[in-house]
């Protein structure tokens, strides 16, 4: 069991007017895969030095499993962090970089070439134990610098913009192994990213933080559904916003009422912002629509391979929609249609 | 025609070398051959008749091991002198690492208020002479008694040694990475298994290269050791001074050869490392 | 943070507190002995008469001004001829040719020679009975030693130049090749394809691009040479004498009162160093703002 509470955690730098990081609190529950997603300069590597105690924080608390971490000496905590940058020893070569922990802890060596050669296995890196680690690759460094990481069997892992530095191609396989590998040790992890993309496709909850700030902490998915303000909905791709106007349950816009399913309606103040993903949107040349059908005309058409994006003007407002390619090749541009914003996919925000 | 030029440009260059090694040359035949007359220019007999006037080769017959322990045992002047020269440079040597250490780790790594004052105040006494202070330091250490003191040769050593290893440690701080350092302590290390393990291998080459030079620079001394020493500490460049003065050309020249072998090792072995840009080099105004 | 600013305090104070108390300590104390204050003798009284003495009075004003002139002339001289003798030397060695490492250890190796064993070396080549005398006789250009010219121990200084030439050219040298070194040949490479010729692209390209490394070594060696004691000691005469040996002789004077004009002189050598370094800095910041 390892479950990591942030307490009110705040830290400030000279020569900064903001704090670096504001209050953040944050539960991650043993076991999961975490990311911290935000722009450079957000505050979430000051977040993971605190964890791991390189930093002090000037307030708040940092527990795991309710005891807490930062009365304990950054080696003595279990919490390990694999840096962006990979940092392998340059001296030592891949057996000496990976045993490093368990020698700290005066292990005997035959057990630690053992449990070496596990840890290479892990990471599919056999027979590479003694080069020296300018003789790797960026993808291999990865691997050891990971493997290094989980030979101790460390209670939290930390990754400092694990994909950052390799090439496209790489980024998938090394997504792979690193869920892979987490599920297996179900370690309790924590990775820092500023790509939503791969904060998607590998984490089970995202914490995104903007200025020192979190921002929200919930699953992809709602990132995508649900987002908590248009500043979290902007940075997953949301384009489409509306300003509305709550009236009992029907909230007023300047296309017209929209009927509204979602279940924060009482949490809505009056003026709120509505958004919807454009592959949530649908169009037609026909009304056919029950509900929350608006006439509009088509600006552009942009295809994109398997989707292909409309940008359609009603009255002032401009919505994009996404839809798949296949099959609606007759809607041009300037083509009157009506369009259909479901009020199950419909999400309202306060700011 | 452009061949010729760089025909000549290569004969211009070894004729300049030949011209900056005569004077090495010139210790040379000095010191093995005891009646060097003018106009000789190469010398009619060898002999180490100047190295047996400095007790430092018995005398023919005499050439044995013993002969050697028991000469270097009646603690000659030059092996004195030779023995001093190196214990003050080692410990002067040490001594200003040490200090020097975490200072330049801040002044490389960190950015604060006053840093370019402190960096000006470190800097200042590379580039005044040292006459400027070490007439006024000497009545000081008269009325403190360090005057004619070991301790006060080994003081006054600090202050163009400081410096210059302060500012080429900061060099190598500068282009270091304490990322590193925290890598091992999540990993498990304290803060000691970190400063041996990981800290000191980083920083290890560009330190020995310091420390060499810093050596070098406390081997040189010659004004400060003559007068915080008064007399009463006797190093290498004080005693080929004063031979120099007198006029021996044949000690004169043994003396300069032991004097200069460590300068030309340490070059031997630290070229690689000397460059305008490691700030190593900074440090030779002062030999 | 506040662990933060005790670190740097703490690391720091060690070695500042070496350069404040040892070396502007010894300012301090040699600039109130240039002003009278000599308890060893029972003086108390501030007052600028060593100061005046050096400068003007009969006795001593001569020899200072003749002093200062060499001074300036034996810098100038030598740091002009050494930087001129590196860059062609610099020049010519970076491209390739046999024996390149052993050239450029050699025109490195007086780099970590010290001084005074470079200033015997003058005295071992360049005296009437040095090598040098010895080859013009054996080639016939001389008959006895007397007829060789006087360059040690000479009233114009050339012996201090030569030796101050040997020394730090190795250091312009040094410094000349890393500058060539990281700039490439691409420049120069450029400049010829737009035209120039050898004597161009030395002139509107290589000089420029070295000129600001070129002229921060000068200054540290014009500086050097300006107040270092042991080669004038060793290759000087008597009249005129080179500012820094004065300072030291008036100080060893068993005259005690000599001893304040002997301060006096080592502040004023100080002096010219600092105004020189000042003004060195206050044309390159005027020049970055220029650009």
């Amino acid at each position: 069991m390892s479950d990591l509470k942030i307490i009110n955690l705040v830290k400030n730098f000279q020569g900064m007017n903001r704090p670096a990081v504001n209050n953040v609190n944050l539960d991650i529950n043993s076991g999961e895969l975490v990311a911290f997603l935000g722009p450079s300069g957000c505050g979430k590597t000051t977040i993971l030095k605190m964890i791991t105690g390189l930093f002090d924080p000037d307030n708040g608390d940092i527990t795991l499993d309710d005891k807490t971490l930062l009365t304990t000496p950054t080696e003595k905590r279990g919490v390990v962090m694999v840096f962006q940058n990979y940092l392998l020893f340059p001296y030592m070569n891949v057996n000496e970089n990976v045993g490093f922990a368990l020698k700290m802890k005066g292990i005997e060596q035959s057990i630690i070439d053992t449990k070496v050669r596990e840890m290479l296995d892990l990471v599919k890196l056999p027979d590479i134990g003694l080069r020296k680690p300018k003789q790797l690759s960026g993808g291999q460094q990865q691997r050891v610098a990971l493997a290094r990481a989980l030979i101790a069997t460390p209670r939290l892992l930390l990754l400092d913009e694990p994909l950052s530095n390799l090439d496209a191609h790489l980024r998938d396989e090394m997504r792979e192994l690193i869920v892979t590998i987490q599920k297996k040790l179900n370690v309790t992890t924590i990775f820092v990213t500023h790509d939503q993309e791969e904060a998607v496709l590998l984490a089970d909850k995202i914490a995104l933080i903007f200025d020192g700030e979190l921002q929200n902490y919930t699953s992809p998915k709602n990132y995508y559904e649900r987002p908590k303000n248009t500043k979290a909905a902007k940075f997953f791709g949301g384009v489409n916003f509306i300003k509305t106007k709550k009236n009992n349950n029907q909230l007023e816009s300047e296309l017209g009422n929209l009927i509204y399913d979602g279940n924060n309606i009482d949490e809505l103040e009056i003026e709120n912002i509505v958004t919807i993903r454009p592959e949530n949107i649908k169009i037609s040349d026909k009304d056919e629509y029950d509900h929350n059908s608006f006439k509009g005309l088509i600006k552009s058409v942009i295809f994109s391979g398997t989707h292909t994006r409309y940008k359609i003007l009603i009255k002032n407002i401009e919505l994009e929609c996404s839809l798949q390619s296949v099959g609606i090749n007759n809607i041009k541009e300037n083509d009157e249609i009506y369009v259909h914003l479901p009020k199950n996919k419909i999400w309202g925000m306060n700011d | 025609m452009n061949s010729n030029l760089k025909k000549i440009n290569i004969y211009a260059i070894y004729l300049g070398a030949i011209i900056l090694i005569l004077p090495l040359i010139a210790f040379f035949i000095n010191a093995f051959s005891f009646r060097w007359f003018y106009p000789q220019v190469i010398p009619k007999e060898l002999s180490l008749q100047a190295w047996v006037r400095l007790k430092l080769i018995p005398k023919s017959g005499q050439r044995s091991f013993e002969g050697f322990i028991d000469l270097w045992a009646s603690n000659p002047a030059v092996i004195k002198a030779l023995i001093n020269s190196l214990t003050i440079g080692f410990l002067v040597t040490v001594v200003s690492i040490i200090i020097a250490l975490p200072a330049a780790r801040v002044l490389g790594l960190l950015n604060f208020r006053f840093k370019k004052l402190i960096i000006f105040i470190m800097v200042s006494p590379t580039i005044l002479p040292p006459i400027a202070f070490v007439l006024g330091l000497n009545i000081n250490f008269i009325s403190l008694g360090f005057s004619g003191s070991f301790l006060g040769v080994c003081l006054v050593h600090l202050v163009p040694i400081m410096p210059y290893v302060v500012l080429t440690m900061t060099g190598i701080f500068a282009n270091y990475n304490p990322d590193f350092e925290h890598q091992a302590r999540t990993l498990g290390a304290n803060k000691t298994k970190t400063f041996f393990l990981i800290t000191l291998p980083a920083i290890a080459p560009g330190m020995v290269v310091a420390a060499l030079f810093a050596f070098l620079v406390s081997w040189s001394q010659y004004l400060l050791t003559f007068l915080i020493g008064a007399g009463k500490v006797m190093t290498l460049p004080l005693l080929v001074f004063s031979t120099a003065s007198s006029g021996n050309p044949a000690l004169t020249a043994a003396i300069s050869i032991i004097f200069i072998f460590p300068a030309i090792l340490i070059l031997f072995f630290t070229s690689k490392f000397v460059s305008g840009e490691s700030g190593a080099t900074s440090g030779f105004g002062k030999i | 943070m506040g662990g933060e600013r005790l670190k740097i305090i703490l690391s720091l104070t060690p070695p500042l507190l070496i350069i404040i108390t040892l070396f502007f300590g010894g300012i301090l104390y040699g600039l109130l002995q240039s002003l009278g204050y000599q308890p060893a003798i029972g003086k108390y009284d501030i007052n600028f008469s060593a100061y005046y003495n050096v400068l003007f009075s009969e006795r001593y004003a001569r020899m200072f001004w003749t002093g200062l002139g060499l001074n300036l002339w034996v810098s100038f001289a030598s740091t002009f001829l050494a930087a001129v003798f590196a860059l062609f030397a610099a020049l010519a060695i970076r491209k390739t040719f046999f024996a390149k490492t052993i050239c450029n250890f050699i025109y490195s190796l007086n780099l970590p020679m010290p001084h005074l064993v470079v200033a015997v070396g003058m005295i071992f080549v360049f005296s009437q009975s040095g090598l040098l005398a010895r080859f013009a006789s054996q080639l016939g250009f001389i008959n006895s030693p007397g007829e060789f010219p006087v360059l040690v121990r000479d009233k114009y200084g050339f012996g201090i130049i030569l030796a101050y030439i040997w020394k730090e050219a190795a250091f312009f040298f040094i410094i000349l090749m890393s500058v060539l070194q990281s700039l490439g040949e691409n420049f120069e490479e450029l400049a010829q394809s737009l035209g120039a010729n050898k004597w161009q692209r030395f002139r509107y390209v290589i000089l420029p691009l070295v000129m600001p490394n070129l002229f921060s070594a000068s200054i540290i060696v014009f500086a050097f040479s300006f107040g270092a004691y042991e080669v004038p000691a060793l290759l000087g005469v008597i009249y005129p004498q080179m500012l820094p040996v004065m300072a030291f002789e008036f100080f060893l004077n068993p005259d005690l009162n000599a001893r304040s004009e002997g301060m006096a002189l080592s502040i004023i050598i100080a002096l010219i160093v600092m105004i020189l370094v000042i003004i060195y800095f206050w044309l390159t910041q005027a020049k970055i703002r220029k650009d």
